[in-house]
């Protein structure tokens, strides 16, 4: 066999040999998997589309679709020492297709934690990325096109005292310019100080729970009757977005069955 | 021994089939861009699939509207002689219709900066209904069915599939791959040719009183600006304000570049002018006074009939005749058309 063939070998071996230990760091670091579960609730009631409900004010509705952009899912580690691999990635959590209000999430086992951090919405660094795929292609229908944007979170429904063309309301909630931002970071702990262990036997869940009430009845209450509609960013944009991550009330951690 | 290397060679030949590289050359003068093909490596395949899109009317809802129906060659891709371009049913567009060139050199596109990214910029027309008026999934599903494209995007891609971030990256390569830099004008600054005289003073003229904004060599500052024209109460178009929402932004709009610009009248956001005499008159006696006037425009701009005479000149050897009959940017079923061929829409 000539040198240079020899050497190329050598050469790859090395590669090979570098990849292996990096590749078994990387598995050392992320050896679980923590499952995390969204569940709205509208009076403590779990949401089911294009049912009634009665908002704090009193006003009747019903939703037909609901979706956001949860990214940047990990959890947060009760030694602060600990700083937790952030993934880049995002998730749309659509509730008429219940398989992607669960998400399985890549952690490290062995380690205590007692809570969950997420960023809602998607940040202005992947807001200008072109065109992409996954959960941000724009054939999700949460993008804009004559403002390139994404629609962080979108409610829509009906009620009777909405003065919108048969009656709809729709909130499309964006924004990630200057004063108009509504992308929000945020951080969950166990309703009761809690703090787990992750196994790699011991498979945990987290229930992040949504309380939909406080979308209405927020630091700016929205009426439906009054504002039916919101589909730019904007003032009204960030407050909705302000009471849209008052509905994120809490963490419930169970044995994942 | 030798038939196994033979083979091997082969299969190597095999898997190492790659699309031919076809790099991107930036004009002499020209700045560096701001889209490089960064996560869409320009190659000779990518740059006919996004060419073939572009001119595909499978685009659009009634199969009518392609992207060239309103970005035509003969005008450096703007609408010939169109205030407002003609979209779905019979409906016009909202703003007129841009020349398209040299866009890999702006951060944001449309008249209002409103597109923040070269590769996303066709999905507005495209689901405009009032334009294209199509719907993204139904344009793939489309394109899933037809004869070609599934292997066209297997090639380009090196795997099967269709979606929305292939549609949308081919059609970047052909849309910021449209240079226009082979102008008279071009000609004269790297020594090829001279101006003569009236070209000359004209261009001393543009230097004095136009380039504050049209800055050489892309001939826009890509700043938006209020030229003290006046809202039109149908459109209500405010302009950039319509984008970031602050009162300081009303009536602005992105400087054009002047390229071409003997191609894509008419002018203005809407097209209200309908010659380049109107656009300087504008300038010397027709600007409203407003509190986001550009603060160079309060007094005008002087431009008396002899500065416009030369001017006339001058802009005029800002047309790219090599561009807009280059056959590499040309439909690929039709050819270089040199002239608007008939009255289509």
């Amino acid at each position: 066999m000539p040198y240079h063939m020899l050497r190329r070998i050598k050469g790859f071996s090395y590669s090979l040999f570098l990849l292996v230990v990096l590749g078994s760091f990387q598995k050392k670091e992320m050896d679980s998997t923590l499952t995390i579960q969204f569940r709205a609730y509208v009076h403590g009631v779990p949401l089911e589309l294009n049912r009634k409900y009665q908002n704090p004010f009193g006003e009747t509705f019903e939703i037909t679709r609901f979706r956001f952009y949860a990214g940047k899912l990990a959890p947060v580690y009760t030694d602060a020492n600990f700083k937790s691999k952030i993934p880049s990635r995002y998730h749309l959590i659509d509730f008429s297709d219940s398989a992607t209000t669960r998400i399985e999430l890549p952690v490290t086992a062995g380690i205590i934690y007692n809570g969950i951090q997420f960023q809602m919405g998607i940040d202005s660094a992947d807001q200008n990325r072109g065109a992409q795929s996954g959960a941000l292609d724009p054939a999700k229908g949460m993008f804009w096109t004559w403002s390139s944007g994404y629609i962080n979170f979108k409610i829509e429904g009906s009620s009777p005292l909405s003065t919108q063309p048969a009656h709809i309301f729709e909130y499309h909630i964006g924004g990630y310019r200057d004063n108009y931002n509504t992308v929000w970071q945020i951080k969950l702990y166990s309703t009761n100080d809690q703090t787990f262990l992750i196994s790699k036997e011991k498979k945990i869940m987290i229930e992040i729970g949504m309380d939909l009430d406080y979308l209405f009845d927020g630091p700016t209450p929205i009426h439906i009757g009054e504002v039916p509609s919101c589909m730019k960013p904007g003032e009204l944009a960030r407050k909705i977005s302000e009471n849209f991550i008052g509905t994120f009330t809490g963490l419930t951690i169970s044995p994942n069955p | 021994m030798k038939s196994l290397a033979v083979i091997t060679f082969i299969g190597f030949s095999c898997i190492l089939w790659i699309n031919i590289p076809f790099p991107f050359l930036i004009p002499k003068g020209f700045p560096s861009p701001v889209y490089r093909f960064q996560n869409n490596p320009r190659t000779k395949e990518g740059f006919e699939l996004g060419r073939k899109l572009f001119y595909d009317g499978l685009l659009s809802r009634d199969g009518n509207f392609p992207c060239s129906s309103c970005h035509q060659q003969f005008a450096a891709f703007a609408t010939y002689e169109h205030r407002l371009s003609h979209g779905f049913n019979d409906q016009f567009s909202f703003r007129n219709a841009p020349g398209l060139f040299n866009l890999a050199w702006k951060k944001d596109l449309n008249w209002d900066g409103g597109v923040n990214h070269i590769e996303v910029q066709p999905l507005a027309p495209l689901m405009d209904p009032h334009e294209m008026a199509e719907d993204l999934n139904h344009v793939i599903s489309k394109m899933k069915k037809d004869k070609t494209y599934p292997a066209l995007f297997n090639r380009v891609f090196g795997s099967p599939g269709i979606n929305s971030q292939r549609i949308l990256k081919a059609l970047a390569q052909f849309t910021a791959s449209l240079v226009s830099a082979d102008s008279r004008y071009d000609q004269m600054k790297r020594g090829e040719t001279h101006f003569n005289q009236y070209e000359q003073k004209g261009y001393e003229i543009f230097q004095q009183k136009c380039s504050r904004c049209h800055q050489e060599p892309l001939f826009t500052d890509f700043s938006y600006r209020n030229t003290g024209l006046s809202v039109d109460s149908t459109l209500k178009d405010f302009g950039r304000m319509r984008i970031t929402g602050r009162e300081q932004d009303s009536i602005k709009f992105q400087v054009p570049s002047l390229r071409n610009v003997f191609l894509t009248f008419p002018y203005g956001h809407d097209g209200r002018f309908v010659t380049i005499s109107e656009v300087l008159e504008h300038y010397n006696s027709g600007i409203i006074q407003s509190q986001t006037l550009d603060s160079g425009l309060r007094k005008g701009i002087s431009i008396s009939s002899d500065d416009r005479f030369y001017l006339i000149y001058f802009l005029e050897t800002l047309t790219d005749s090599i561009f807009i009959r280059n056959p590499l940017y040309a439909d690929p079923n039709l050819g270089v058309r040199t002239k608007a061929p008939v009255h289509l829409h």
